[in-house]
Order: C-alpha cells, then sequence, then structure tokens
C-alpha cells in the first residue's frame, strides 16, 4: 500500500506539472496539489503508525527500531536513515508548495514554481519507490529490530537533520521561484517572495548546521566541533552559496548583474542535491555514512545529472532575456559584488578540500584525505577580506573618494591583512575589527543616522564568531596523564583531583564512573567522565564530561586503568566555546530578523 | 551493594597491562607541543572520522603512545609522517602537503584573482 | 555574451566533474588504509610465545607461514575461527597465532573453548609490536613467503576472501 502511494503521488505530479503550465487549469493544478500533500500525508501517517506499532515486517522499521525503544525516537526514527529522510524531505516539498498556493493570491510565478516543484517531487518520487522504499516489507515478519542507533538516541540529532533538509527544501523552493523568473521577469512582487523564501532558507540551514555542530562537541566529545569531514562541509557548501545569494538580492534588486543572482539561486540548490548524492552514495568514507548501496548512487548522481544540466540549460537559453548591468566602480553595489567573488572562493576551497579524494583515487587509485589544516588555512584570510569589505562599506565617505584612492586603500588594507595573518595576529586584528563596527554604530545612533540593525548585529556576528574561533585555536590546550584516586594535577592554572571512581549499574549499560573536582581561582565544581560497556554487544563507549562556562570549557575524557589503580586521563581547557554558540545566535537572530522585516533593504 | 567480584571482572575489563609508569615516557613541555602537533595531523586508521588526538580507539592511544617514544629516539616531525604513510598509505596524513598537491592550493587563488579583474575592468570599462 | 560564455565554462567543468563521479562510483569499495602487502615482515624483537618459550625469528621470515591476529575480547575472531581451523587441517601450512594486547589466561581459555589451529601463539602484551607490524586491530591475517608479505587481509577471513587473497599462493 505505502509503494502504491507513491507511485499515486507521482502520477499527481506529472499532472501538477502539465496543468501548471496551462493557463486554463490552473485552478486543477492547485487542487491537485493540495490532493498530492493528502496522499503523501496519508503514506507518512501509515509509515508512522508501523512504527508505533512495531510492525517489523517493515524492512525500514527492523533497521530502525526496537520494542524497548522509547515512543519519541520511535517517532524520530521515521527520518533516522536514508529512506525516510528523503521520505521527509518529499512531504516538507510537497507542504511548502501548499503553503505557496494558500498564502498568494493568482500569479504567473505561482503557478511556475508548482511545475518546478512537482517536477523535481516527481523524480524524487521515482527515485525512492524504485531504490529506496521506506515501505519495503521482508517476507518473514522479524519479531524485533535491530534498534536505533545509539547515536540518533539524543534529542540534538533527533533535531539537527530535519532542519538540514528544511533547509534543502526551502532553497528548492526559492529556486523554483528563481527560475519562474527567468522565464518571466522579475518585478518587484517576486523580489519579495524570493527575499522572504531565501531568508527563510538560510535562516533553517544555518540552524541545521549549527546544531550538527553543538551536537559533535557535547556528544561526541573530542573537544571539537568543526572537522570539515565532507559530511559537514557537504552541508557548508549550499550555505556559502546561499549567502552570496542573499547579499547579490541587494543589487540584482537594482538590475545589476541580474543574471548571476539567477546563477546563485541555481547553484545554492545543486549543491543541496550534489550534498545528497556525496552522503548517500558511499563515494567518501565519512561518519554520516548512511547505508551505502551503488544502485542508489547511481540513481542520485543521475539525479543531480538531469537537475543540473536541465536547469542550466534552460538558463543558457534564457540568459539573452535578463538584464545584467555592471556596478559602478567602487559603489555599495561593487562592494557587494566583490564579497560575492570572495564567498564563491571559500566555497571553490570547501568543495575542492572535500572532492579531491575522489578525484585522487581515481587518478592514483589510492586514498587521501585533505585535512583540517587545508581548510583553515586558506579560508581565514578570505574572511578577515569580508570582514575588511564589510566593515569599510560603513564608512561611505571613503568609498565617495577618488575612485583610485579608494581603491589604493582597499588593496593597501588587504596586504596589511595577509601580513599580520602571517604574523599570526588575527585575534588582535578580528578585536580591532570589532571595536571599529561598535564605535561606528555608536555614532551612527548619536548622530541619529538610520541603522539597519540586521546587518549590523549579522556582520557583528561574523566578526564575534572569528575572534572566538582564533581564540578557541589558539589558547586551548589538553594533556594526558596517569592519575590515581586522592591525586591531583596542576595544569594551566587549574588543578585537578581524582576524587572516585566508581561502578553503576544501568539498564542496557554498565558504567565506570570518575569523579573529578577542578580548581580554577575561585571556581570549584565537579566533573563526571563515564566508560559505558553496553550488554548487548560489549559495545564500549566513553562520555566526556564537560563543564562549560562564558570564556572557558573544561573537558575530561576517563582512558584505561593500569594494573596498579591508576587510571590514564584526558584533561582538556578549550577557550571561546560559549562565545561561538552565542555569535552563532546572533547571526541567526540577525537573520531572522532580516526576512521578517517589512521595509527594502 | 555492588558486587565485589563483578566489579573486580569489570574494571578487569579496562585493566591495561603496562610496566611503564608514566603516560608518555619522561617527555617534556616543548616534546609534548610536538606530539599534541602530530596526533592532531595523523588520521585515526579505524574511525571514519578524527585525528588519533580526539579518538578514543585503543590503536589511536597505541599511535600516540608510539609516536611519543619516537619523539624521544629523536625523529624529526617529517620522519615521523614518513613512517606512518610508509606504514599506512597516504590517507593517514592530514597536514595536505602543498608542494605534492599544488592544484588544490593554486585554484582558489586563480579564480579569486582572475574574477576579480575580470569584474573590476567591466565596471570601470562600462562606467564610460 | 558574457553570461553564454561563462554558463558554458560551468557546463564543461561540470561534464567533467560528473564524469569523474560515475567512473569513482564504478570502483570497488576499497579500504581505506593500505594493507601490508608488498612489504617486509617486520619483527623489531625478541618473540614469546604465551606458553613462556622463546620463538626462533629466522624461522617465520623462511618458507610460507600465515600469521593470524587474534584476541578472546574480538568478537568478530571467534567468527572466523572454524575457517582458521580448517586452513590448519586442510592446507600444509604453518599457521601461527599473535595475541594482541590479551591475558595469557584469557588467550588460553579461548583456545580451549574454540581450539587451537596455531602451531604456537606469540605473547604481544602491549600491542607496540602489532603496532610495528602495521596491524590496525583484531582479526587480520597474514600470509608471509620468504620473510615478504604477499596478502594480508584486515577483518574477519572466510572461504570467500581466501579464494580471492590467498589461494593462489597455494
Amino acid at each position: 500500500m505505502g509503494t502504491s502511494i507513491l507511485w499515486f503521488s507521482a502520477f499527481l505530479c506529472v499532472l501538477i506539472f502539465s496543468f501548471s503550465l496551462q493557463r486554463k487549469s490552473h485552478n486543477l493544478a492547485k487542487n491537485l496539489i493540495y490532493a498530492n500533500l493528502g496522499t503523501l500525508f496519508i503514506g507518512a501517517l501509515y509509515l508512522g503508525y508501523q512504527f508505533l506499532s512495531d510492525n517489523f515486517s517493515f524492512v525500514y522499521i527492523f533497521q530502525n527500531s526496537n520494542v524497548l525503544l522509547p515512543t519519541f525516537y520511535k517517532v524520530s526514527a521515521f527520518w533516522a536513515a536514508h529512506e525516510g529522510s528523503f521520505f521527509l524531505m518529499i512531504i516538507l516539498l510537497s507542504s511548502c508548495a501548499v503553503i505557496n498556493n494558500i498564502a498568494m493570491k493568482e500569479s504567473r510565478y505561482l503557478s511556475l514554481s508548482n511545475s518546478v516543484i512537482a517536477f523535481i517531487l516527481f523524480f524524487y518520487l521515482i527515485f525512492l519507490a524504485l531504490t529506496s522504499n521506506p515501505f519495503m516489507i521482508f517476507e518473514a515478519a522479524p519479531l524485533n529490530g535491530s534498534d536505533l542507533n545509539p547515536l540518533l538516541q539524543d534529542p540534538l540529532l533527533v533535531i539537527h537533520p530535519p532542519m538540514l533538509f528544511a533547509g534543502y527544501v526551502f532553497y528548492a523552493i526559492t529556486f523554483s521561484f528563481v527560475i519562474a523568473g527567468m522565464f518571466t521577469d522579475f518585478d518587484k512582487e517576486l523580489f519579495s517572495i524570493i527575499k522572504i523564501w531565501a531568508g527563510i532558507s538560510w535562516f533553517t540551514l544555518s540552524l541545521g548546521i549549527l546544531l550538527g555542530s553543538m551536537w559533535a562537541y557535547y556528544e561526541l566529545g573530542w573537544g571539537g566541533y568543526w572537522f570539515w569531514d565532507p559530511v559537514e562541509n557537504v552541508a557548508l557548501m549550499p550555505w556559502l552559496a546561499g549567502t552570496a545569494f542573499t547579499h547579490s538580492l541587494i543589487f540584482s534588486k537594482n538590475k545589476v548583474l541580474l543574471s548571476w543572482m539567477v546563477f546563485l539561486g541555481i547553484l545554492t540548490f545543486l549543491l543541496s542535491i550534489l550534498g545528497s548524492f556525496i552522503v548517500r552514495s558511499g563515494i567518501l568514507n565519512s561518519v554520516h555514512s548512511f547505508a551505502s548501496d551503488p544502485s542508489r548512487g547511481v540513481f542520485l548522481l543521475s539525479l543531480f545529472a538531469l537537475f543540473s544540466l536541465v536547469s542550466l540549460g534552460a538558463f543558457f537559453f534564457r540568459s539573452n532575456f535578463l538584464h545584467s548591468g555592471w556596478p559602478k566602480f567602487m559603489s555599495k553595489n561593487y562592494l557587494l559584488v566583490l564579497n560575492n567573488i570572495i564567498l564563491m572562493t571559500i566555497l571553490t576551497i570547501v568543495f575542492l578540500g572535500t572532492l579531491y579524494p575522489i578525484y585522487y583515487e581515481v587518478i592514483y587509485s589510492e586514498k587521501f584525505s585533505v585535512g583540517p589544516k587545508y581548510f583553515s588555512e586558506l579560508i581565514t584570510p578570505a574572511v578577515f577580506a569580508l570582514i575588511i569589505l564589510f566593515t569599510l562599506e560603513q564608512f561611505p565617505k571613503i568609498l565617495s573618494m577618488d575612485k583610485l584612492k579608494a581603491s589604493l586603500i582597499l588593496i593597501a588594507a588587504t596586504a596589511i591583512i595577509f601580513i599580520i595573518n602571517y604574523f599570526n595576529m588575527g585575534l588582535l586584528l578580528s578585536g580591532i575589527f570589532l571595536a571599529t563596527l561598535i564605535l561606528k554604530f555608536i555614532l551612527d545612533l548619536l548622530n541619529n543616522e538610520s541603522v539597519r540593525l540586521h546587518k549590523l548585529f549579522g556582520h557583528l556576528a561574523v566578526v564575534l564568531l572569528t575572534f572566538s574561533v582564533l581564540l578557541n585555536h589558539e589558547f586551548s590546550k589538553n594533556i594526558d596523564f596517569k592519575i590515581k584516586p586522592n591525586d591531583k594535577v596542576e595544569f594551566m592554572g587549574t588543578s585537578l583531583i581524582f576524587k572516585s571512581v566508581d561502578v553503576v549499574p544501568n539498564k542496557n549499560f554498565d558504567s565506570v564512573v570518575g569523579t573529578f573536582e577542578v580548581e580554577d581561582k575561585g571556581r570549584n565544581f565537579n566533573i563526571i567522565s563515564e566508560k559505558r560497556v553496553y550488554k548487548v554487544g560489549s559495545v564500549i563507549t566513553s562520555e566526556t564530561g564537560i563543564a562549560p562556562y562564558i570564556t572557558k570549557d573544561y573537558l575530561l575524557v576517563l582512558g584505561d586503568r593500569y594494573k596498579d589503580g591508576s587510571w590514564s586521563v584526558r584533561y582538556s581547557i578549550k577557550y571561546g566555546i560559549m562565545m561561538i554558540w552565542m555569535s552563532s545566535c546572533l547571526l541567526l537572530l540577525s537573520i531572522l530578523y532580516g526576512t521578517i522585516r517589512r521595509y527594502d533593504y | 551493594m555492588i558486587d565485589l567480584k563483578n566489579t573486580f571482572r569489570f574494571l578487569l575489563i579496562f585493566s591495561f597491562l603496562i610496566q611503564a609508569d608514566t603516560l608518555y615516557e619522561d617527555i617534556d613541555e616543548d616534546e609534548l607541543e610536538r606530539l599534541e602537533y602530530l596526533a592532531d595531523n595523523i588520521r585515526c586508521p579505524k574511525c571514519s572520522y578524527g585525528n588519533i588526538s580526539s579518538s578514543n580507539a585503543p590503536i589511536s592511544k597505541d599511535l600516540k603512545k608510539e609516536i611519543a617514544s619516537l619523539i624521544n629516539e629523536g625523529y624529526s616531525d617529517q620522519e615521523i609522517f614518513d613512517l606512518m604513510q610508509y606504514r599506512y598509505g597516504d590517507y593517514i596524513l592530514l597536514d595536505t602537503n602543498i608542494e605534492d598537491n599544488k592544484s588544490i592550493f593554486l585554484i582558489p587563488l586563480m579564480i579569486l584573482v582572475i574574477s576579480i579583474l575580470l569584474v573590476t575592468t567591466y565596471t570601470i570599462r562600462k562606467s564610460k | 555574451m558574457i553570461t553564454r560564455a561563462f554558463l558554458a565554462i560551468f557546463l564543461f567543468l561540470l561534464i567533467g566533474l560528473l564524469g569523474f563521479f560515475a567512473i569513482s562510483l564504478q570502483n570497488d569499495d576499497m579500504q581505506p588504509i593500505k594493507t601490508q602487502e608488498g612489504k617486509p615482515l617486520i619483527l623489531d624483537r625478541e618473540l614469546y610465545t604465551i606458553e613462556g618459550m622463546k620463538v626462533d625469528k629466522e624461522s617465520l621470515f623462511s618458507g610460507k607461514i600465515i600469521l593470524n591476529v587474534y584476541a578472546s575480547y574480538c568478537l568478530p575472531c571467534v567468527i572466523e575461527h572454524p575457517f582458521l581451523m580448517e586452513i590448519a587441517d586442510s592446507k600444509n601450512v604453518k599457521i601461527v597465532g599473535l595475541s594482541h594486547k590479551d591475558q595469557i589466561v584469557e588467550t588460553k581459555k579461548y583456545l580451549e573453548k574454540y581450539g587451537n589451529p596455531y602451531d604456537f601463539s606469540i605473547l604481544d602484551l602491549d600491542g607496540s609490536l602489532s603496532l610495528k607490524l602495521g596491524v590496525i586491530g583484531p582479526p587480520e591475517t597474514f600470509l608471509i613467503i620468504n620473510g615478504e608479505i604477499v596478502a594480508h587481509r584486515i577483518g574477519v577471513i572466510d572461504i570467500d576472501i581466501w579464494n580471492d587473497r590467498f589461494e593462489k599462493y597455494f
């Protein structure tokens, strides 16, 4: 029954696609869109019901659930693996189409958008039905499931993937409107539609990435929040393109480089599809590898090829109809274009770093790694270049100077940045920019100049984030040592006392709990680190103890026990982690505010 | 009440039979920094993510110990990376070498420079 | 027109990219870590068996030897053990075990319970011998001919792997 729902929905999509393109059947198309969501919703409820009733004859439920699994996680298991998460995206995409049709009045943009969405949905549904069917059934029904991956039994990891998927889906909607404009024209109405959807997409994707980073830090517990792992990068790439896209809306609104904006809209969408391919095809080894399957890989690659060639091909043919005026030299628009160029450079760096191992493997038949150093060393100066741009933009007097002088200043500033970066003074630099922006803000307030809060706080958040990241990188330290209960160790001006170690039995695991006391200039607290031995499969996991404070985090990992009763312990002090989360939240709030506010840019 | 026999058997799982007294034999602060740098740039052979510093896998800890003793024996950073590369392949190295992989370093730079030049040229030209 | 020129270049690169992906998908799933195949055997110290007897190291560098890395705490080792017993019976080759970071008492219990296919088992209490050899973790199996590692399996060994990689040397 579930599979027939998928096929029926695909059939509806064909109808929606053709009817949306004909003026007289627009209303029919709209009704079919509602019907489609209804169909998919029934499918979702059907699958959800199987989860809640422990029906393990469904392969997908067998693989991701268990009789003992708490109900909360039985629900979240819906999107725990490849088939279900793809199905979730399909449902989201369909829901957004419905929302569009309810919220917007009749307009040609709407119909074109509907047909683009139907096009995408159709192929997703075919893909799901043919290679990744969540409704597949065993011939002989097992009595119990193999259980949800323990890593996924965690609230943060329940919400992080759907947030990311929502981000990708919203960018698909944005894409549909960009395509709609490409085939008609871009007027004020379309720009405001695109601006809202782009803002929603950007916010959601940013939030999804942030949640993933927080999960990595608090749950994986190795003291890091970003490893430049392929799966992390694959979410970052559409984000970078999306950031450039949102900024491009500012100048393209005035018919400057309109085709570039269209290109970015298409690129952002394509990058999110590319992301799905890389993560789900098994082409790159990574922490998130969904159960990979070669036929799936071929199909996903075909999907990516189809969408990219069709959209870029259509763009190629329509490009003569799009206005591509150029900005004035050293104008605000020009600076925005420079911003886009730098963002594209960062995107290229992430892209190359992620995909070079595949290239290497094809050419040299050997596996290869591109480590975090490549990314951080190349991206840091680029980020500073961006910071210079948006700080300079705050001082229009400089820009309205003689163009030659202005460009010389820009070049000189960039050169200084590079030199300072080389001498590792990034922290100082970001502090200076932070101060500059804040002072300018205060000055503007005092002079009653209008301040665009979302822009100010967004950019401030970026500088703060850079500052916090550099702080974390420069000053954090770890140490491994051997310690017996009641021993005391000194490290970085703090002292650590190993108070006790106890064995604590639990329901499905036993744990060894190490309790430590930390003393740091008047601050006094306990940290607990555990080693858990799960009764099924004898899996041993290590639970890092983390004590977060605003500027410093204290981390403790209990290691192995020695014959003489002492334990190996890893103690770390990380700076600026809370500051990283806070500046990210500030960034998110700015994006949100920028999307909701009703005025022009 | 905790069963003493089970506790002992349980703790035995984590018991590590080693003769040495310290975690890393006689290593001073400078060398500790070297150790951290090396460990941060060697991938964990068994995990799909992470360097040996951050991994809890037994092989990661063993490798870190081995690197510590190699430092003591006077090996240079490059020699240690070479040894790891010989044993496990290129995959294990995280500090991507610029000499051997010039393309991924040069391409972004070229794109940046060419784009800025093109855009600026057109911008100035169209302003006339 | 500039846009078209730009798009043409982009599409060209894209097609190249798609080609690479297609080729890459065809490749068999490779193990990321190089095996030790083609390398000389490295045993950098005196070796002792789990019985406490000294091992004649020279004997390991001549002729055909299978070296199997195992441990009592290693669950997949139990799975491959029957196959090793079969090889010990059917093939005329010396099989040597390497007890990886395991207590002697536990190793002996393991061999009593599941059978002992090995001529003897080398003791490696702290794992440093295995590390130098290039072992990642049990189970692993090496085929050494005259001191050179000609085949190396990281993971459980079964009849398929054997036929694929090891059989040709017999």
